[in-house]
């Protein structure tokens, strides 16, 4: 299972998200450039449709592939009541000849991204990663070095964090937690229900800026 | 990591695989001064398409198996023999293809058995049965070579202790004899360094060949 809230911000915030994050964090940014590929089953496949995501890292110096499921959300009323969405996840690393794999078995291309920018990773009451990606599209098949994003000027900003049917709820917590650091740059909910860019972002910003980077908080 | 070669029983004409068999050959292996060491097991699983309309199962793989291995006991394997692919996963690919219910998983086999140690050879014997009954399909035996990981070179002292293991089999009038099929694994796309793929790979061509013998 994991816990997601995402947000948008306007790329010329992000180096002050940057600082901000580094500020929280006190370790070096990891960065991200992640060829996914979204597969979908062909018509006559499953007795209902079903779909997976290939991830390619390109970061590596061998590309590296996982293969990743994301099932259903938590539903329910209390589900209805928390800000942070509650989702299974099950990811396989697996050889470089998956999409092969999958493509044999009848899986289809629908579409494919490149997730460009860097991610941070927190222990606060839970394993957090924040990652801050601009999120583009191919104009060719597989062309990741011709992508263009999808939204110029703005970023895609995503905090999850691996849960359990025993702790999602201290998950959760903690993430709610985490987020209220963030709020100046960005507002944080669950995917899928978009909040648009904080009208403080500006001024946040231009202090995160002005403070420069290096400031532990 | 060491090469190994995996053998499989094949039963002359009109005879069938039995637990006689088996414990002549362990014995055999014991008679040749292998060290009895301990169990081991891999699975096989037999996985088919789920498809709105039957009649384009052509269309589909049908011989997608997905193997367990007692030397990658964090990993599975899933090869598709006709088109030559052999995928390394995580063990939680098993738990993702459960949850596309594209593919569902039928029949179950386990191979298992005691492994010896012989020199610088690791020798497993093993029973191939369904998961749910003790009904005997096949048998099989893992030679491994410790010293080398390359098959071109360990080629000449595999064929040598395989003959030196043929001959001795022999000597008990058993109505069969072990055979050794090498994949092209160049067409897997799997090169001289042995690997645990080559291993899996080598499990799905000895289920087919296990498969032709029961039908004929």
């Amino acid at each position: 299972m994991e816990c997601v809230v995402q947000g948008i911000i306007e790329t010329q915030h992000v180096e002050a998200l940057e600082i901000l994050l580094q500020g929280l964090c006190g370790v070096p940014k990891e960065r991200l450039r992640i060829h996914e590929l979204c597969l979908k089953s062909g018509p006559n496949l499953g007795a209902v449709a079903s779909e997976v995501r290939l991830l390619c890292d390109l970061e590596q110096p061998e590309p590296t592939w996982t293969v990743r499921h994301v099932g259903g959300a938590m539903r329910g009323a209390g589900a209805e009541q928390i800000s942070v969405l509650v989702r299974t996840v099950v990811e396989s690393k697996a050889s470089k000849n998956v999409l092969r794999f999958f493509y044999t078995l009848g899986y289809k291309l629908d579409h494919e991204l490149l997730r460009v920018g860097f991610a941070f990773h927190f222990q606060r009451g839970a394993q957090i990663t924040v990652t801050v990606t601009s999120v583009n599209k191919m104009l060719k098949l597989h062309a990741t070095e011709e992508a263009v994003p999808v939204t110029p000027g703005i970023q895609l900003v995503e905090v999850t964090a691996p849960a359990s049917s025993d702790n999602y709820t201290e998950v959760v917590a903690a993430i709610s937690s985490f987020c209220e650091y963030l709020a100046p740059l960005l507002h944080l909910s669950k995917p899928n229900v978009s909040a648009g860019v904080v009208p403080t972002a500006a001024a946040a910003a231009a202090s995160l800026m002005s403070n420069g980077g290096g400031k532990t908080l | 990591m060491p090469l190994k070669w995996l053998l499989h029983w094949q039963p002359n004409a009109g005879t069938t695989v039995n637990s006689q068999i088996l414990s002549e050959v362990s014995q055999c292996v014991e008679s040749i001064n292998g060290a009895k060491e301990g169990r081991w097991k891999s699975t096989l699983t037999f996985y088919r398409p789920v498809l709105r309309d039957q009649t384009l199962q052509a269309e589909y793989p049908r011989d997608c198996l997905g193997i367990s291995l007692q030397e990658q006991p964090n990993k599975y394997y899933f090869i598709l023999r006709s088109q030559r692919i052999v995928l390394e996963a995580d063990s939680t690919i098993q738990m993702i293809m459960e949850k596309l219910q594209s593919y569902k998983s039928r029949v179950s086999l386990y191979f298992e058995g005691f492994q010896y140690q012989l020199g610088d050879f690791q020798l497993r014997v093993g029973k191939v049965v369904p998961t749910h009954s003790e009904n005997l399909r096949g048998i099989v035996m893992e030679v491994e070579y410790l010293p080398i990981s390359s098959l071109d070179k360990s080629r000449q002292i595999m064929e040598d202790f395989v003959d030196i293991w043929q001959e001795t089999v022999s000597k008990r009038s058993l109505p069969g004899h072990f055979m050794h099929i090498e994949p092209n694994f160049a067409e897997y796309g799997l090169s001289d360094h042995y690997t645990s793929q080559h291993t899996a790979v080598q499990y799905a061509i000895v289920m087919a060949q296990l498969i032709a013998s029961v039908r004929n």
